[in-house]
């Protein structure tokens, strides 16, 4: 009985957990005014959390950088299944106008199986909410394969 | 006891929540928002100047010769784009718009691709020209220079550029701009020849030419 109401409760309210892969701010901050207030995702159950292991889902801004590829891949290596991966922005997805740089270990989709796509440099906070939207709808039929 | 911020407290239990209630309640872009971009082929003519303008990288093109002409096809990745408008802005036939449109999500990467294309017919090589038989010539022959006292240009049917040897000041800055390379500048012999086969008659070169020299 405890283990259905925490699978209710848990597919209700998916945890964040944000890395930024050497990103120029832009999208960080539009995360930021998604969480805040003024949109206020929370309302909606998306809630930040600070340590990749309670996450459910993980959203990546920026080109990963050659520097921050480890530190993405040890982040997302210890978010416990079922996760769901969000790339919030282009740059995540291609290198953006930073790609062909020397310093640019992306896409992120070489390394892991990305979920959802978030188009926009940056992305509008709506945009981002139908994303996590998806992200959730997504995370609970994995959740339902297990 | 003392509560300073009890009023302020219970009168915001009571009033509406200062959120934008999204998903419910929908929102539209403010207005000139640069958003999903939209692709008129039928508008396109080929000269690649947002391929060359997009510091992203984000459109490609492919020429498939078939038949009838070469079937031109412009892909846009929008999960490349920087939404910076360039393109749109380049594009001498408006030929690309960017939407209001924000709603950019997708789990493949093919689901953010916005495509077009359309057959460029080939050029008809032995076609005679009817129009502009005295302007025309006198523009292209090597050394228009030296016949500066020429009669008054007049612009050619067909939508290509045509130079006034008596302004051009032979900068070379339409050769330089000109997205299909169909413009020769020699500075030092003082010609300027067009390549009518590469033209697309886009216009740049007229556009950018400081002394007016090009008429299209």
């Amino acid at each position: 009985m405890f283990k259905k109401l925490i699978e209710e409760s848990t597919g209700r309210s998916p945890w964040l957990f944000h890395i930024n892969a050497g990103s120029c701010n832009g999208c960080d901050i539009e995360l930021v005014s998604v969480l805040t207030p003024r949109y206020d995702a929370e309302r909606l159950g998306f809630k930040l959390t600070g340590t990749p292991r309670h996450a459910d889902i993980v959203v990546v801004t920026g080109p990963v950088t050659k520097q921050s590829l480890p530190r993405v891949l040890s982040a997302i290596s210890q978010v416990p299944e079922p996760r769901c991966i969000v790339t919030m922005g282009s740059c995540p997805q291609s290198g953006n106008v930073f790609k062909g740089s020397y310093s640019v270990a992306g896409p992120l989709s070489k390394y892991v199986h990305v979920d959802v796509d978030v188009a926009g440099c940056a992305p509008k906070p709506e945009a981002v909410i139908d994303g996590l939207a998806l992200a959730a709808k997504i995370l609970k039929e994995k959740r339902g394969q297990m | 006891m003392d509560f300073p911020f009890a009023r302020e407290a219970i009168s915001k239990l009571f009033s509406k929540p200062s959120c934008n209630m999204y998903p419910a309640v929908p929102s539209e872009a403010a207005p000139n928002y640069r958003g999903r971009i939209v692709y008129h082929p039928d508008k396109c003519i080929n000269c690649g100047m947002c391929e060359r303008v997009c510091a992203g990288g984000a459109i490609s093109r492919t020429i498939e010769k078939l038949d009838e002409g070469d079937r031109i096809t412009m892909t846009f990745n929008l999960g490349s784009c920087t939404f910076c408008g360039h393109c749109a802005g380049f594009c001498s036939r408006s030929a690309i718009e960017l939407t209001q449109d924000y709603h950019m999500i997708a789990t493949r990467e093919e689901d953010l691709l916005v495509s077009g294309s359309f057959i460029k017919a080939a050029p008809k090589k032995p076609a005679p020209k009817p129009g502009a038989p005295a302007a025309a010539p006198a523009a292209e022959a090597p050394a228009c220079g030296a016949e500066a006292p020429a009669a008054e240009i007049s612009p050619r049917d067909d939508g290509k550029p045509v130079n006034d040897p008596s302004k051009c000041v032979y900068c070379t800055l339409c050769a330089k701009k000109c997205p299909a390379g169909a413009l020769t500048v020699d500075r030092a012999a003082k010609t300027w020849t067009l390549d009518e086969d590469k033209c697309v008659g886009c216009g740049t070169c007229a556009e950018s030419c400081p002394k007016n020299a090009i008429i299209i």
